[in-house]
């Protein structure tokens, strides 16, 4: 294995933060093919190391927006059952997948999903009438002096799409943000920002499942895992603090050509 | 940016409050705890730094549970319960196997 200097693994791990934290991510998505492709960190060690920079920038991205407003607890519980039973049968069905097959399934995924967002980038989830009842697992937004209303459409979509996202953390060591933020926000009707601050809510408690397991069977390395979590701390604060001044609009085209950009990537690499 | 919100005098203040407490201190722990290790060599460090990260999002899900159960709503209260379970017994398991294979 190279020896990625410190330095450099706290810059991968600022810079995952930042642009995971606006995301509404815990940007594994980005660390995982960082680490194991660009700086030679060994798969499993990577996917560990990443699975514990979810943990960090998803506590520091909840804690800075938990004030906001912005994090639909009710909802986020509600799929994080999901969430943890897909996890488990992730874990399970790893067992059956080769990477290569993973890693395709995975890249096809993310492409369809950042079609779907950047098709989607003009449109709005909120509710302008106030009367309109949000439902148990709906709820408020405010926007400056505007609030508005949102309502959770199409629930067994929304709870599919944590079992998904439950299985690729426990397959691939991502939090899940990636696959969940674009269907709540595509099919089930949650704000965008709603969608990221409550995705980021469960990403921690799903990767903090999937990071013991890694360190359960002895692949976390640890200086690695440390410096990467030590950049994502820093990285994430202002990624956080950055997400309230970028117009919603944005943030879906960011996410689109993310989307778009990894699945290739990752598509690319299992051909 | 705009100030913060004033909080609001009842019960989501409360909760959200103790979220933010609980992270932010989780976060504390184990960034020291980390940074000290890295600075010191010591993998005994570390590991508690790690077990403290791994910590934090639970414990924002134990406070989540007590303030369900303590307005009295069950269902989510149980829902709760069920995440802290199942995702505290992962990261038992693992910081038992840790102190297990302490060399």
């Amino acid at each position: 294995m190279t020896d990625p200097s410190v330095v450099v693994l706290l810059l991968a791990g600022a810079l995952t933060g930042l642009v995971g934290a606006m995301l509404g991510l815990g940007g594994g998505v980005f660390l995982v093919p960082l680490l194991a492709l660009g700086l030679g960190v060994p798969m499993r060690a990577a996917i560990a190391a990443s699975l514990m920079s979810v943990v960090a920038t998803a506590s520091v991205s909840a804690a800075v927006r938990i004030n906001r407003g912005l994090v639909n607890m009710r909802l986020g519980m509600v799929l994080e059952v999901a969430t943890s039973i897909g996890g488990l049968a992730g874990g399970i069905t790893a067992a059956y997948l080769t990477q290569r097959q993973l890693f395709l399934v995975f890249g096809l995924t993310l492409f369809t999903m950042g079609v779907l967002m950047g098709r989607r980038s003009g449109r709005r989830n909120v509710i302008d009438d106030l009367d309109t009842d949000p439902g148990v697992l709906g709820g408020t937004l405010q926007e400056g002096p505007v609030t508005y209303v949102y309502k959770l459409r199409r629930t067994p979509v929304a709870l599919g799409a944590s079992l998904a996202a439950g299985a690729l953390s426990g397959l691939l060591g991502l939090g899940g943000g990636i696959v969940k933020v674009p269907i709540l926000n595509t099919f089930c009707g949650i704000p965008i920002r709603v969608a990221a601050a409550t995705s980021t809510f469960m990403i921690g408690v799903t990767a903090a499942a999937s990071a013991s397991s890694y360190l359960s069977r002895g692949d976390m390395v640890l200086p690695v895992t440390a410096a990467v979590c030590l950049g994502a701390i820093p990285g994430s604060l202002l990624g956080a603090k950055l997400t309230d001044r970028i117009d919603p609009k944005v943030l879906k085209v960011m996410m689109a050509v993310i989307l778009l950009a990894v699945g290739l990537r990752m598509t690319v690499a299992a051909l | 940016m705009s100030e913060e919100p004033e909080p609001d005098p009842g019960r989501p203040w409360t909760m959200e409050r103790a979220i933010e407490v609980a992270l932010l201190g989780g976060l504390a722990v184990s960034g020291t705890l980390l940074a000290a290790g890295l600075a010191a060599g010591r993998a005994d460090l570390l590991r508690f730094g790690i077990v403290a990260l791994l910590l934090t999002p639970l414990m924002r899900v134990a406070v989540v549970t007590v303030a369900f159960f303590h307005e009295r709503d069950r269902v989510f209260g149980l829902v709760s319960l069920w995440v802290l379970l199942l995702v505290g017994s992962s990261i038992g398991l693992a910081a038992w196997s840790l102190g297990r294979n302490l060399r």
